[in-house]
């Protein structure tokens, strides 16, 4: 859970890139480290825990700080979980004190299985962490919409995105850059703005009253 | 459930606490992290250091020494110990949600860190413990500017 610290005047947030092995959680925090703008010092060094051929073994992690959020220094860690099957245990480590996700979809139709699957292994292993999906802010990215054989947006959305309340989507080309910072303004918008929300109910101040979006 | 807070009495207390540490053990630095691997606060020099990333790998480590802990049937893995050639560190158990973190020269005794280790940290968790229990008090997010909320993180211009 995000941690406010009002001495300095920061707050810290960690959103998790979940999704099938080679999906595209990788290359988007690359991307992220690559693109963004930041000031100086703002932005740290992108750490792989990565085996021999560069798969990810235990998680990326990009620590960032966001530029348009004046006042209050807020600092996003982004991690990404290994895609590969076996490595569920350490999924799960990643997915302590998660505050949002990005859900990050393979869009060819033969990896769509693997995509769905993934999904529950999502919500199976915040289930074992005590947590629930429908408390934690999350966006899905359908990735690779480059390739031939991508699926049609709607099927995507019908196997992932059916659930009672429906998340923002997006389609991305990740290694071109393409809905990257898109999927990240929006989970970060959603994030604040649960922020503001849960502490409107505790007590918190803020300057301006309405909602985030 | 309120957001974890820390006012700045808590810090104060906490960088006492971690000064004290960092004295009495001789060690380079010393930080209290969350276990979701976010730098609370440190003490120490920390020249060169990244202490972000070194808080969200210790904050790794730990993790999967406590998975490597409930695969043996194990309880009380509550400290993990790096020995290295010029610096060696530990990541010790502090309460439910923190670590602490000490980096020390190697040819420091672990035995004596770990002891003041020790002494320290259930006076760390108590003064956690306070701020966790302060849910009530209000949390000033008032500085917070929300605008431009659809771009906190901006691409920069592509180059031709």
């Amino acid at each position: 859970m995000a941690i406010i610290n009002q001495a300095t005047k920061e707050l810290q947030v960690k959103i998790v890139y979940y999704g099938p092995a080679l999906g595209g959680k990788t290359t988007n925090l690359v991307q992220v480290h690559d693109h963004v703008q930041t000031q100086e010092g703002h932005k740290g060094k992108l750490v792989s825990l990565a085996t021999s051929s560069d798969r990810t073994l235990f998680f990326d992690f990009l620590p960032i700080e966001a530029v348009a959020i004046r006042g209050f220094k807020t600092k996003f860690q982004l991690y990404t979980v290994p895609g590969q099957v076996i490595y569920n245990t350490t999924r799960q480590l990643v997915l302590r004190g998660v505050d949002g996700i990005v859900f990050v979809a393979d869009s060819q139709y033969e990896k769509m299985e693997e995509s769905v699957k993934s999904f529950q292994n999502l919500e199976e292993n915040l289930k074992a962490l005590d947590l629930d999906l429908n408390d934690i802010p999350y966006v899905l990215q359908y990735n690779k919409r480059d390739l031939p054989n991508a699926a049609p947006v709607d099927y995507m959305e019908f196997l992932l995105n059916n659930h009672d309340v429906q998340v923002p989507s997006f389609t991305a080309v990740a290694h071109k850059c393409q809905g990257v910072f898109e999927t990240l303004n929006m989970i970060t918008r959603m994030l604040l703005h649960k922020f503001i929300n849960e502490g409107s109910r505790t007590g918190v101040k803020q300057r301006q009253q309405q909602p985030v979006h | 459930m309120p957001l974890p807070q820390l006012i700045a009495e808590d810090v104060r207390e906490l960088d006492r606490l971690l000064g004290e540490l960092v004295t009495r053990t001789e060690a380079s630095s010393a930080m209290i992290i969350d276990k979701a691997g976010f730098l609370i606060t440190q003490s120490g020099t920390d020249a060169g250091v990244d202490s972000t990333t070194l808080a969200a790998l210790a904050a790794g480590s730990f993790a999967a020494t406590q998975g490597m802990a409930s695969i043996v049937s194990e309880s009380n893995f509550n400290c993990v110990y790096q020995q290295g050639e010029s610096f060696s560190l530990i990541v010790q158990n502090i309460e439910n949600d923190t670590l602490l973190v000490v980096v020390f020269a190697a040819h420091v005794s672990v035995g004596a860190v770990k002891y003041f280790a020790n002494a320290g940290v259930p006076r760390i968790a108590d003064q956690l413990l306070r701020a966790r229990e302060r849910g009530d008090g209000e949390l000033d997010l008032a500085m917070m500017n929300m605008e431009n909320s659809s771009e906190f993180f901006r691409k920069v211009a592509e180059q031709d």
